[in-house]
């Protein structure tokens, strides 16, 4: 393990680090555009630069390995010269459009500029121009004079995503990040990732587009349930402090955007274009109203009418919700496992494109919770038993229900069956309650409240607890 | 169903070409394969990008990128002769500035453009490495060597 | 290394009766892959493509017991303005160059060499190409060479246009069919080069010299030259001087002197101004600098300016430097490669700021601010050519300054921003 000092200060490398490394390691502060920890080193940028104590030029720290003894400053007055001179060219024929650019508030070039140099552009000349709002397809777009050339949405292409859709064309500062002709890029499923690892408002996505400032939102933990790899991700909305004034309160109550939660264990700091769509899945269009046979009741009625459909029946069966929590898993199973022939029901089928499996996140499974309910429950193969006299239809999914059962229907978004229910009750979805995921390989991640819940909404958690008698409860036990 | 675009290099040129070089080295095929095609077709097509990666096993942005980078390649036809001169220092020192004013004057045509019967293309390069002998020209893939204003004229003349 | 040019004297049958192949012949049977290194290492010889890096020093890294493939390039890119003098040896003596590079291939157990020649070039790639076509049908080329198991083959490898891949990394990544991009350092091209294998990058020259090194010992070669910088060089010289073309001179050999004796002075009977010794990314020196001065490195260095790739252009009275500078960075602007950012947004600036001057706008601080984008390039940048127009601008402001003052001052040039050679009058 060689010992190398960074600012005199004592530091224990890997053999295997740079200086760059070590230092992130060791909270360091030495800043950086092209270099990222999951991609090949680019050392272009120049940003990174250091000093060897004794020597009288700078050498930029990403590209340089540690050797026992090595001492670098950081912060020197030639370092600090070099690295304000660095910076001052990145900016030179930067727009410096932060006014109407979405990356303000998160863009490393703008919290740099502050720190490390702050001193207004000397160049009387006019900025070199480039396309502005060039579509890299339907999810992202690029603007070429904000691009610093990093390389990193470049280098994820080659590296991760492996579709090799983008390059750079042309040369000096005429360069310009582009797609292959061939339209990969808008096939990679992976594409949006080079949102988040573009440094500057260069790559944005078009979904987010001027749709809000990022310092009016905060992001919660969550898991994205669209298949078995449950990739943890961030979801954004709007600060409780920050709220809009608006007539319509959805809008302080809607996904802003979803991001990847760095994970060594499940995902590194990737999700893939399904995930960033979440609030496609989540806001669809929800039932909110407890109902029996289509007529609104309050929830405690529904409640209550559940519980004598469950504590009348004789044969009574479970579809259980292949989306529901371990939480919600273990509380069904604890309350009316004993009572319910449970069967996993697959709430999601994957239509074309989905349900694949990849080199790198996606996995064939639709959905996020792939342990807990199938080990306590076989899966569902389709059909239902004739004689079942009450099947409690948990999530989503279109099931065919044999004549003459009831039925208690637990569900979150609008759909017709609802009405013809014997009982309705609504149920909380995944960002409003808190709850985890056991992913294929056994890897447990938790998501978090986003949103508070309806009144009239009722968390399947708890209400599992509601519809079992007592000798229920205590059978299962 | 499209047939597969075919490549302008004949198959048994391109597998000369192949085994010619070591194993493993089909990517550094990319710039000599690119010279030939424009060599043969005269410029390097769209459809040629996507065969071309697919014949050598290399990434599609990889010939896009190389066909933008350097200026020797051309995506769309110029004219039958390129007349491109040297403007770099010492060709400066020995009038090519006068020349390249003489052979606008001539054509009736700015540099970067085309005559209007396709005949001449007219263009301004970097240092050629012929300084010795300046003002030099290339006209097409020959080096114009000792070009005087005076002598403009006759040589735009000569290509026909 | 030079001799009479004649219609054939490129062909196998006249390089062979001028002794060629017999010093290959000799080193293969005689002499182990490290004799060979360590003959060139005592040579001295430095690389003459503008670096001037020892070049036994950089064979010495590769390690011929790695059981790796190694590969040998000769750095034919010759793009550096000023500069034809390896372009002489492709058209004149390609054979010279097939030899030396058997020995070099020999000694660092390379089977697979390439000549990287600019795409420009197109009598030389040609002249080239046959020599290859006539060494393998002798079989010289790809095949065991003298009783022994060593055999190399040596492709001709054209660029398509850029004067970066005459950077050695930008080179190799350009033979590998992409983009010419030169590379950090570490890992060194001779650990890890052309697809991460070691690799040896030798200017044209450089290699060429190495039958002599070889055919008649290192103790030989040093008889001639400096001590520090010992051989001949080929320069070729080019702008208002009367005789421009390719000599070979014996370094130290007295600048003057060459000037004006063999090299005819200058012409139109003009005065000398200044001279850019080798490459225009070397710093000019005023007539009056190189009155004493020799042409070796430490003669040179000495009075701040360098050998460079030999290219020198000799500038006569009455030629406007600020215009000479603008031919320049346009040059450089056009060919950044635009990887790293100072290069990429220093040469755009660089030559935005001297294109505003010419055309009457310039401002007082433009030139100091000139030199501070050139401090900005100065050993900040993945590979020389950000220091090189740094160097260029640098060394021009140094000497001329009042030029461009006085063109901004009154917003013109002070000689009608003239670049041809008037007759002194």
């Amino acid at each position: 393990m060689p010992t190398i000092f960074i600012d005199g200060r004592e530091i224990q490398a890997d053999k295997e680090q740079t200086v760059l490394e070590a230092a992130i390691a060791n909270g360091c502060e030495l800043p950086y555009f092209c270099y990222h920890p999951a991609l090949s080193i680019a050392g272009s940028c120049r940003v990174c630069v250091v000093q060897v104590e004794g020597r009288s030029w700078v050498e930029i720290g990403c590209n340089m390995p540690v050797s026992d003894g090595l001492r670098v400053l950081t912060d020197s007055d030639l370092v600090r010269e070099h690295r304000a001179a660095m910076l001052e060219l990145t900016l030179l024929n930067h727009p410096v459009d932060c006014g109407i650019c979405d990356k303000a508030g998160e863009c490393t070039l703008q919290d740099y500029h502050y720190k490390y140099n702050g001193k207004p552009s000397v160049s009387v000349d006019a900025k070199v121009h480039a396309t502005k709002y060039h579509e890299l397809g339907p999810r992202v777009i690029l603007d070429n004079e904000r691009c610093i050339l990093c390389s990193r949405c470049v280098r994820f292409t080659r590296e991760i995503s492996k579709t090799n859709a983008l390059g750079i064309q042309q040369r000096g500062d005429h360069s310009l990040v582009r797609a292959s002709e061939d339209g990969a890029f808008e096939r990679d499923a992976y594409s949006d990732n080079v949102v988040d690892i573009c440094p500057v408002g260069a790559l944005l996505s078009r979904s987010f587009l001027h749709r809000a400032r990022v310092w009016y939102l905060e992001p919660t933990p969550s898991v994205c349930p669209g298949c078995a790899r449950g990739c943890t991700v961030q979801v954004w909305h709007r600060k409780q402090e920050w709220k809009l004034h608006a007539l319509d309160p959805a809008k302080n109550t809607r996904i802003e955007r979803v991001t990847p939660l760095d994970n060594p264990k499940v995902n590194g700091p990737w999700i893939c274009n399904k995930g960033r769509d979440l609030a496609k899945v989540f806001e669809r269009p929800r039932a909110l109203q407890p109902m029996l046979r289509g007529s609104p009741v309050t929830l405690d009625a529904a409640v209550a009418a559940a519980r004598d459909l469950v504590a009348a029946a004789k044969r009574p069966v479970a579809l259980v919700s292949s989306w529901g929590s371990n939480e919600e898993i273990a509380a069904f199973a604890a309350s009316l496992g004993a009572r319910f022939a449970g069967f996993v029901k697959q709430d999601h089928v994957a239509h074309p494109g989905d349900g694949v499996e990849d080199h790198l996140l996606r996995r064939p499974e639709n959905h996020p919770n792939c342990a807990a309910p199938l080990a306590r429950f076989p899966a569902w193969n389709g059909t239902l038993d004739p004689v079942a006299d009450l099947v409690l239809v948990w999530g989503e999914g279109s099931v065919r229900l044999p004549e003459g059962a009831k039925v208690i229907r637990l569900d979150s978004y609008e759909r017709p069956e609802l009405a013809d229910a014997d009982v309705f009750i609504p149920i909380s979805i995944q960002t409003e309650r808190n709850g985890r995921y056991t992913n294929f390989e056994g890897v447990v991640s938790a998501f978090s409240r986003c949103f508070a819940k309806a009144d009239a909404v009722a968390d399947a958690e708890a209400l599992f607890a509601a519809l079992a008698t007592r000798s229920d409860r205590e059978a299962a036990a | 169903m499209t047939a597969d675009h075919i490549l302008p290099i004949p198959s048994a040129e391109l597998a000369a070409l192949r085994s010619r070089y070591p194993a493993g080295f089909a990517s550094s095929l990319v710039l000599p394969c690119l010279r030939r095609i424009q060599e043969l077709q005269g410029f390097v097509a769209d459809e040629d990008i996507g065969a071309l990666a697919t014949a050598l096993g290399v990434a599609r942005v990889q010939v896009e990128e190389v066909l933008s980078f350097y200026t020797q390649y051309r995506r769309e036809a110029v004219g039958r002769w390129q007349v491109a001169v040297c403007r770099n220092v010492s060709c400066s020192m020995r009038g090519a500035e006068r020349v390249i004013e003489a052979c606008k004057h001539k054509l009736g045509i700015d540099v970067g453009e085309t005559t209007p019967d396709g005949r001449v293309t007219l263009s301004t390069v970097e240092c050629l490495g012929s300084c010795g002998t300046a003002p030099v020209v290339m006209v097409n893939e020959k080096y114009v060597e000792n070009v005087g204003v005076e002598s403009v004229d006759g040589l735009l003349d000569s290509l026909k | 290394m030079t001799f009479a040019v004649t219609a054939t004297s490129h062909t196998l049958a006249d390089y062979r009766a001028r002794g060629g192949y017999a010093t290959l012949e000799k080193v293969v049977r005689s002499m182990q892959p490290s004799e060979v290194t360590k003959e060139v290492t005592a040579s001295g010889i430095q690389g003459r493509g503008g670096a001037a890096f020892p070049a036994g020093r950089k064979w010495q890294v590769v390690n011929l017991k790695d059981g790796q493939p190694h590969y040998l390039c000769a750095n034919a890119d010759e793009g550096e303005p000023g500069t034809f003098k390896d372009r002489w040896i492709l058209e004149n003596a390609p054979h010279l160059l097939l030899e030396s590079m058997l020995i070099a291939a020999y000694a660092l157990e390379v089977r697979n060499a390439f000549v990287y020649i600019r795409g420009e070039f197109d009598l030389p790639y040609r002249r080239l190409a046959g020599a290859i076509e006539e060494a393998r049908a002798a079989g010289l080329l790809d095949a065991p060479l003298f009783g022994t198991e060593f055999a190399c083959d040596v492709i001709a490898h054209r660029g398509a246009g850029s004067y970066v891949c005459g950077e050695a990394s930008g080179l190799l990544t350009s033979l590998e069919g992409k983009r010419g991009y030169p590379r950090n350092r570490p890992p060194r091209l001779t650990v890890k080069g052309l697809y991460q294998r070691p690799t040896v990058v030798n200017n044209v020259e450089t290699l060429s010299n190495l039958v002599n090194i070889l055919r008649d010992g290192a103790k030989a070669f040093r008889a001639h030259g400096t001590a520090k910088n010992p051989g001949t060089r080929l320069i070729s010289i080019s702008g208002h001087i009367a005789k421009p073309g390719v000599y070979e001179v014996e370094i130290g050999y007295p600048w003057a002197k060459f000037l004006d004796e063999d090299c005819g002075g200058m012409m139109n009977g003009a005065r000398l101004k200044c001279v850019i010794p080798g490459g225009i990314s070397t710093k000019v020196l005023t007539a009056a600098d190189i009155a004493s001065l020799t042409l070796d490195s430490e003669s040179v260095e000495g009075a701040g300016s360098s050998m460079g790739s030999g290219g020198m252009i000799a500038i006569a009275e009455g030629t406007c430097m600020v215009r000479l500078l603008q031919v320049m960075l346009r040059f450089y602007h056009h060919e950044s490669c635009g990887q790293c950012t100072p290069c990429r947004e220093g040469m755009g600036w660089m030559h935005r700021i001297i294109d505003r001057i010419v055309d009457g706008k310039g401002r007082p601080e433009d030139l100091d601010q000139l030199i501070r984008i050139a401090r900005m390039n100065d050993g900040t940048t993945i590979c020389g050519m950000g220091d090189a127009a740094g160097y260029a601008t640098v060394g021009i402001l140094a000497k001329y300054r009042d030029e461009f003052d006085y063109w901004i001052e009154h917003k013109r040039s002070r000689c009608d921003g003239n670049l041809e050679c008037r007759p002194f009058s």
